[in-house]
This record gives structure tokens, sequence and C-alpha cells, in this order.
């Protein structure tokens, strides 16, 4: 178990560093020098020859690549001093680089942005389970009914729209043009401040992700449970008089639940490693959202820290799924 | 089989209160023999295709989907004749003549206020008073041309390496499998949103292949980061059909490696594919105007996303403006959606409970 873990947690340094770099060369061999958008802000557009120039040297980017790869590798370890034209800036450990858009260092705008964007993720996924799961036990219990087939037809029209447009939609329509009270009044405010206001601005985009998301846990769960409800054991349990209850939800649903919780887990890890989307939609200042404005500014550093966030979410995600997994169902052997 | 049918014969003497349509269907199925010769049908020899079509014929809404995503095929393919023949054009229209300065530069005639305007059936952008139709026209085009083009790329990606992976196994196998996990990790929105203007700044300063290298970055994008799922598919079906007597005797008998992966294995992987392809095609169509929508990708403004964007601000003063393409793409992209997993039920109709 353990020598697992540690193989796991090293593939997963691998695809982590595989995916900085690539990054890091994005920009690097990209049509214009990376120095140009940060020599363009400081100089106020008036970025001539030779302060590109000055500022290639200053930022490193004369050197060849690996060797600042090398020295950002370091930095996210150990930390490193920045120069910024003739900006000198500590950056401790874990050092991600400095935003030249925001002038902020990247670790501390991440850490700042981080709560948005796990409130928006938690909630939303939250609801995915929360709805997704009673419904497709409903539905598998009622197989072949009317409400069955409706709800089945319902979410599949449901989960067909594309998720941006269904989100875009509530935005409009719930906050801008009917301005429903409570729900209407969308928006981030930190759970520390007003946790009251946290849930209430942040239950349409909760609300979206849930509704969209959860069609697919209905369908999941629904499929599992019609196949757990046709075996053997099922009639046994049935038979030996339990409780319907009982026979659903601790022998049917402790099965099915086993590929929900595969899937759980890798949305989970999309989510948190950016909603891009609904942060845009409801204007929401979490690390989607900035990841975005980085890339139209072509912040490089921030850039690239909102692309290994997602990596390292992604691949411990994954691995805790696995890890899950094992337990769930006694039959998988880790090695 | 004597044996059982032996027992419910028992089992159905000793306990006379047990339904007779339960016994009589069992004792049915326990002697199929006993039919007489006469009454047995002509089989008719069909492919699993022929029997998926049958089946898809029959299924009212995937016929339906069928037709509206025809009816788009056709609008993407004729949108030159069709914007012809409405006498529209993508060009910018005359700002100062057409739109009303008093009124947040609305248009004067046709929607939102005018009436119906028969020059322009869609009305006219508020800004740059260009034609809407001719713009959704080609919007439409963008979206499925884009989203075909990806969609072909991607699975001919997919269903290559899934092929070499599963059926040479080994250290290809892990290499192949290390890739495709590789790709799954990858924040995939974050960095179509880098890859894009990178490749589009390329060629920014020629001017006359900077339309076709948006297009072709675009679709270069989407496969790139959309093929994992086909691969991992093939490489599950070839694993499992690896081990059967049919390519067993292909190998026995010399049969080329090659030629036992396209003559032999990949007729027995169309149904999975077509399944997978039929479903990726309406995501790429989401995702393209996604991009478009975040600002990123098709920036000529002739995409539906694009459209979307700049409109969500006249919800209320426009909306027809922002409806337009905004219904193009969930019509279109629900229907594909509901086609494709019509057409999952027809292959496996296991799937259908």
């Amino acid at each position: 178990m353990f020598a697992y873990i540690v193989k796991r947690l090293l593939a997963g340094m691998v695809v982590v560093v595989l995916i900085s770099i690539a990054v890091f060369a994005l920009f690097w061999y990209g049509p214009e020098s990376p120095a140009r958008p940060v020599c363009e802000s400081k100089t106020g557009g008036k970025c001539t020859p030779e302060r590109l120039a000055n500022f290639e040297k200053s930022l490193g980017y004369d050197n060849p690549i690996y060797e600042e790869y090398g020295k950002y590798a370091k930095g996210v370890f150990v930390g490193r001093e920045l120069t910024i034209g003739t900006q000198r800036i500590d950056c401790d450990a874990p050092c991600l680089g400095y935003s030249f858009k925001n002038n902020t260092l990247v670790w501390d705008d991440l850490v700042k942005r981080m709560p948005a964007t796990v409130s928006v993720a938690g909630g939303g996924a939250l609801l995915y389970l929360l709805l997704g799961i009673p419904i497709g036990v409903a539905a598998a219990r009622r197989r072949g009914s009317l409400t069955d087939k409706v709800l089945v037809s319902s979410f599949l029209v449901v989960s067909s729209v594309p998720y941006y447009l269904f989100a875009l939609l509530a935005w409009i329509y719930c906050t801008l043009v009917f301005e429903i009270p409570v729900l209407g009044s969308s928006g981030y405010t930190p759970f520390t401040d007003n946790p009251w206001k946290w849930a209430t601005g942040l239950l349409l985009p909760w609300l979206c992700l849930g509704l969209f998301g959860c069609t697919q846990y209905t369908r999941y769960t629904r499929g599992a449970m019609v196949e757990a409800l046709s075996e053997d054991y099922i009639r046994t349990a049935k038979a030996k008089g339990l409780p319907a209850s009982t026979v659903v939800y601790r022998h049917g649903l402790r099965s099915a639940l086993v590929p929900v919780v595969t899937v759980f887990g890798i949305d989970l890890g999309v989510l948190l490693a950016g909603t891009i989307f609904t942060e845009k939609i409801f204007e929401i200042q979490g690390i989607g959202l900035w990841g975005l404005n980085a890339v139209v500014a072509k912040d490089l550093q921030v850039v690239a820290a909102t692309a290994l966030f997602g990596a390292v979410v992604m691949v411990i995600s994954n691995l805790v799924v696995d890890l899950i997994y094992s337990v769930l169902d006694p039959r998988v052997r880790l090695s | 089989m004597d044996w059982q049918t032996h027992c419910l014969d028992e089992v159905s003497m000793s306990t006379p209160t047990m339904g007779s349509e339960t016994v009589g269907h069992l004792s049915d199925e326990a002697v199929p023999g006993d039919e007489p010769p006469a009454k047995k049908r002509q089989v008719s020899g069909k492919s699993p295709i022929q029997i998926a079509l049958g089946r898809l014929r029959k299924d009212k809404v995937a016929m339906t989907c069928f037709t509206i995503v025809m009816f788009f095929v056709l609008i993407a393919i004729f949108a030159d004749v069709l914007q012809n023949l409405f006498d529209v054009t993508t060009e910018p229209g005359n700002p100062a003549q057409q739109l009303n300065p008093m009124n947040e530069l609305l248009p004067y005639k046709g929607p939102p206020s005018g009436g119906f305007d028969p020059e322009h059936p869609f009305g006219v952008a508020p800004k740059t008073a260009t034609d809407n139709l001719a713009v959704w026209l080609a919007g439409c085009r963008t979206s499925l041309l884009i989203a075909s083009l990806a969609t072909l790329v991607a699975s001919i990606i997919g269903i290559t390496l899934g092929l070499i992976a599963g059926f040479v196994g080994g250290v290809v196998d892990k290499a192949i499998s290390f890739v495709i996990d590789f790709f799954l990790t990858v924040p995939f929105l974050l960095m179509a949103l880098t890859l894009a203007p990178i490749i589009n700044q390329r060629f920014a300063l020629k001017p006359d292949l900077y339309e076709k290298a948006q297009l072709w970055s675009l679709v270069a994008i989407l496969a790139f980061f959309g093929w994992m799922g086909v691969a991992r598919l093939v490489r599950g079906e070839v694993l499992s059909l690896r081990e059967r007597e049919f390519i067993l005797s292909a190998r026995v008998i010399g049969m080329p490696t090659t030629r036992i992966m396209i003559k032999e294995l990949l007729p027995n992987l169309v149904a999975p594919i077509v399944v997978a392809v039929s479903l990726m095609l309406p995501a790429f169509i989401a995702a393209e105007a996604g991009l478009a929508y975040l600002g990123i990708g098709i920036t000529q403004g002739n995409s539906w996303g694009q459209t979307i964007l700049r409109a969500s601000n006249y919800y209320d003063d426009y909306a027809l403006y922002f409806w337009e393409p905004l219904l193009g793409i969930v019509i279109l992209v629900v229907a594909l959606n509901l086609l494709g997993d019509a057409i999952r039920d027809a292959v496996d109709p296991k799937t259908r409970r």
C-alpha cells in the first residue's frame, strides 16, 4: 500500500513537472519575447528595442531556457530573488514568480484566490451528490415507470445543453432580468466576512453547477443501481425480510456507489483546478478567472502557476480516488 | 437443461398455486426444439450495423434529431448560397445610417423596435450594423467545420494509438497509457486558452493566412486534447479481442501486424467507435463556442460563441440578437447529443434498461 502511494506520487510528480515545462516552453518559444508584455506595461506602452533588451536581461530571458526553468523550479522549493527592471523582490518558498500585471507575488495571489474557487467547487460538487444520487436511486427503484422515463429523458436534455450557456442564462434571468431575491444576489463574499452573504451569493453558481452536473450522477447511479438491484444478494436480502430501505441503501447502494465515487473524485479535481466558466459568468474572483485574465494579459508567471496548481490538484484527486476505491470495494487490490 | 425442465415440472406439480404464466414461460424456454420445423422463419443474414440501423430507423427521437442535424449540416454547406439568396454579407453595414445613436446604437429598422425588416430577416447587430443572418450562417459553418475536422483528427489519433497500445502491449502500451493519463491530467481549458493566442499570433502578420491559421489551430487544440477517450476505449476493446481465436489464427498463418489491425481488429471496433465519435462531435461544437465565448479562438466574429459574448449585454434591449446564436448552439448540440445517445442504444440495446 505504502509502496503503491509512493509510486503513484512519483508518477504524479513527473506529470506536474512535464506540464510546468510545457507552459514555460510555450511562452518561451512563442511568437514574441516573454519580456515584451512586462516591458509594455512597465514603460506605459513605449517599449523600445533597447528597453526590451534591458528587460530581457533583467528577467533572465536571454539565458538558455533550461537554465531559467532550473531557477524557476528551484524557486518553488527554496525561494529566490527576483529582479524586474530596477525592482528587487524577495520571493520566499514556494516562489511561483511575480505577476507584473498585478504587482504581487503569484503565490500570495494564489492563496488569496483559493477560498473562492474552493467554495464554488465544493458546494457545486456537494450538490452533484446530494441531487444526483437520490434521484438516481429513485429512478432505479421505479424503473420503467413514467416517472423514470420523464426523469431520464429530461436529464438527458439538460445535460446536452452546453454548461456555460446554461449558467449564462441562469445568471441573466435570475440576477439581471427578474432580480429574484436571495437567489439572484450572486457574487462572492469571503465566508469569514459574512457567512450568510457567502452562502446566498454562491447559491446560484452552486445550483447551476449542481443541477447541470447531477444529471451525469443520476445516470451513473441509476445504471449501477439497476444492475445491483437485480443481483442475487438483493433477492436474498428481500427474502430475509429486511425492510425495503435497508435493502436498497445498505445492500444495493453500497455496491452501486463504487463507480460513482470514481467519477466524483475526478470531477471534484476538475472543478478545483479552476471553474473558469462559472467564475467568468458570475464574476467570482477565483483561480479560474485569474488564469483566464492572465492568459489575456500574457502574464506568464500566473499562467504557469494556474496550470501547475491544476495539475497538482488533478494528480492528488486521482490518487485519492484510487485509494478510496480500494476501501469501498474490497475486491480491488492496489499494487 | 433436461434436469431443469424436470425439476420445474416437479415444482409446478407440487405447487399448483404458482402463477401459470411463469411456469408456462419457463417450460417454453426449456424445450425450444419442440417447435415444428415448418414454423421456423427464413433467417436472413444481417450485420450488427444493419441491425443497429434498423433499430435507429424505428427510433422517433433519433430520426427527429437526425433531421435537425441534417438541416444544420445543409445550412453549413450552403452558407454562401444562402447568404446570396437573402442578399446579406458578413461585412459591417453602414452604422451611421442604420443605427440610432440616441438609442444605444440599436438599429432604426427591424428588431428589436422597428418590426420586421425584409432586407435583414434576423436584424442587424448594434454598433457595427453587420447583418445577423449572414453572421449566423457563417457561424453555423465555422462550428460544424471545426467540430467535424477536430472529430476526424482526434478519432484518427485515438484509434491509431489505441490499436497500437492494445495490440502490441508491453513497453509500448505502458508508454502510450502514460501519455493518455498525462493528457487527461492536463487542465484542458487553461492549456487551450494558452495555446490558442500563441498559435494565432504566429500568423497575425500574414492576413491572408490568418483566418486559415485560426481555424487549424483550433482544430489542432481540440483534437490534441480530445483523442484520449477514443484511445482508451479502443485499447480496452483490443485487449480483449487480441486473445480471441480469429486473431490467434491470423497470427498463426503469418498475417502482418498492420494487416491484422486494419483487416481483423478494426471491423470489430466499428460499433464502439461510432458511438464515441457521435458523442465527440457535440462536445467539440460546445467547446469551440465556449472558447470563442471566453474571447479566444475564432476572433473574426463569425462564430456563434463570439456573437454570444458580444450580445450578452443586449439580453434585455435586443434579446433576438442574443438568442439567435444561443438557440443555434443549443438546438444543434442537444440534437447531436440525443442522436449519439440513440446510436449507443441502437448499437448496444443493453444500455437502456
